[in-house]
């Protein structure tokens, strides 16, 4: 009887409050999808946006969507991380024209939404992993990202953002990470949204 | 930079690099590498450890590297590049790590710096470039 009151609990923990984590380095356009995916299915956007660095720099959640495909439905929340890097650099904001003091502040609270970002990583019930194509995708983030979470055993699905870029090449992401299923995306112009939603349901509804 | 040996005390114009072997990285406890290398790295050093690092390891890199950030240091750059097991080797890791309960590496390498003095220019499975920077274009800081 206690095994089946856990099981059920489990069954009903699994359905309501699975949390969806996006990833990634800085400036790949995670706000951009997450806002895109709120906007689509809450008609309310999570987080600013900004071509400065480091733009979310705390964890931004919006509790209680709903995915649809085919006849499997998934609830979730959907948490928005501020970028992964090994270095930030106040300098970096001053030359998009920040004052140093506030360069240094938001250099300051950058650091600690990394870290926060790092320790969500065992907290999480699955990722979107947030690529630039049109940027080279082998870097020690994006490979300690992913190690991580498939040593938890967390499910992965790739997003390849940014395809509407001059310079965009989604093949190098699967050439790279070729054991995960990947989406080609442009979360601003929203192309290719639906596909991404059907990935993420046939990965994770049960 | 110097085109001849520097006399004693004279200051060094380039970035210095220390190479670490396996044996003495195999002597020290993770969290004690991690306090070597970090404490290395503050000091603009770029550091060559003969042996990759777990995505776990990479993680706590990261993390505390990240932490230690301030008006002089602002973070790393690092690549690690591991050794692919032969079956045996996997076989036996695979028991060292289940019933021994002991991480087995099978050798690679890691390099890491402070970001003042290195930079990635290109890495994949095969083979990692870096540019070292001089100390003149290091004097950027970090928070």
């Amino acid at each position: 009887m206690r095994n089946l009151l856990a099981r059920l609990f489990s069954f009903f923990k699994k359905q309501q409050d699975i949390s969806i984590g996006v990833y990634g380095p800085p400036n790949v356009g995670k706000t951009t999808l997450a806002n895109r995916i709120s906007s689509d299915l809450t008609g309310e956007e999570l987080g600013s946006v900004s071509e400065i660095p480091h733009e979310t720099r705390e964890i931004q959640k919006k509790e209680r969507m709903e995915l649809q495909a085919n006849a499997n439905t998934l609830s979730f929340n959907l948490l928005d991380m501020p970028g992964i890097s090994t270095k930030v650099d106040y300098r970096d904001f001053t030359e998009h024209g920040m004052e140093a003091d506030a360069a240094k502040g938001r250099a300051k609270e950058a650091t600690k939404g990394i870290v926060e970002a790092i320790k969500f990583l065992e907290e999480v019930d699955a990722c979107l992993v947030v690529f630039d194509a049109t940027e080279d995708p082998y870097t020690q983030v994006n490979i300690t990202v992913l190690g991580n979470l498939e040593a938890k055993q967390i499910p992965i699905v790739i997003v390849a953002n940014k395809i509407d870029g001059d310079n965009a090449d989604p093949a190098t992401i699967e050439e790279a990470f070729p054991q995960h299923p990947m989406v080609e995306i442009s979360a601003k112009e929203g192309t290719n949204m639906e596909q991404l939603y059907d990935t993420v349901v046939h990965k994770l509804a049960h | 930079m110097l085109s001849r040996p520097p006399r004693d005390n004279e200051p060094l114009d380039g970035v210095p690099i220390e190479f670490v072997s396996q044996d003495m990285l195999r002597s020290k406890s993770f969290q004690d590498k991690l306090a070597y290398i970090l404490d290395r790295v503050q000091d603009n050093m770029i550091l060559v450890l003969e042996e990759s690092l777990t995505p776990e390891e990479k993680k706590e890199l990261i993390t505390q590297s990240v932490e230690h950030i301030d008006d002089t240091f602002p973070g790393i750059e690092f690549s690690s590049m591991e050794n692919r097991p032969r079956a045996f080797e996997k076989m036996m890791n695979t028991f060292a790590r289940r019933v021994l309960r002991k991480e087995q590496r099978s050798g690679g390498l890691t390099i890491v710096g402070n970001s003042n003095v290195m930079e990635k220019v290109k890495e994949n499975r095969n083979s990692i470039s870096l540019l070292a920077k001089t100390q003149d274009s290091a004097s950027r800081g970090g928070v």
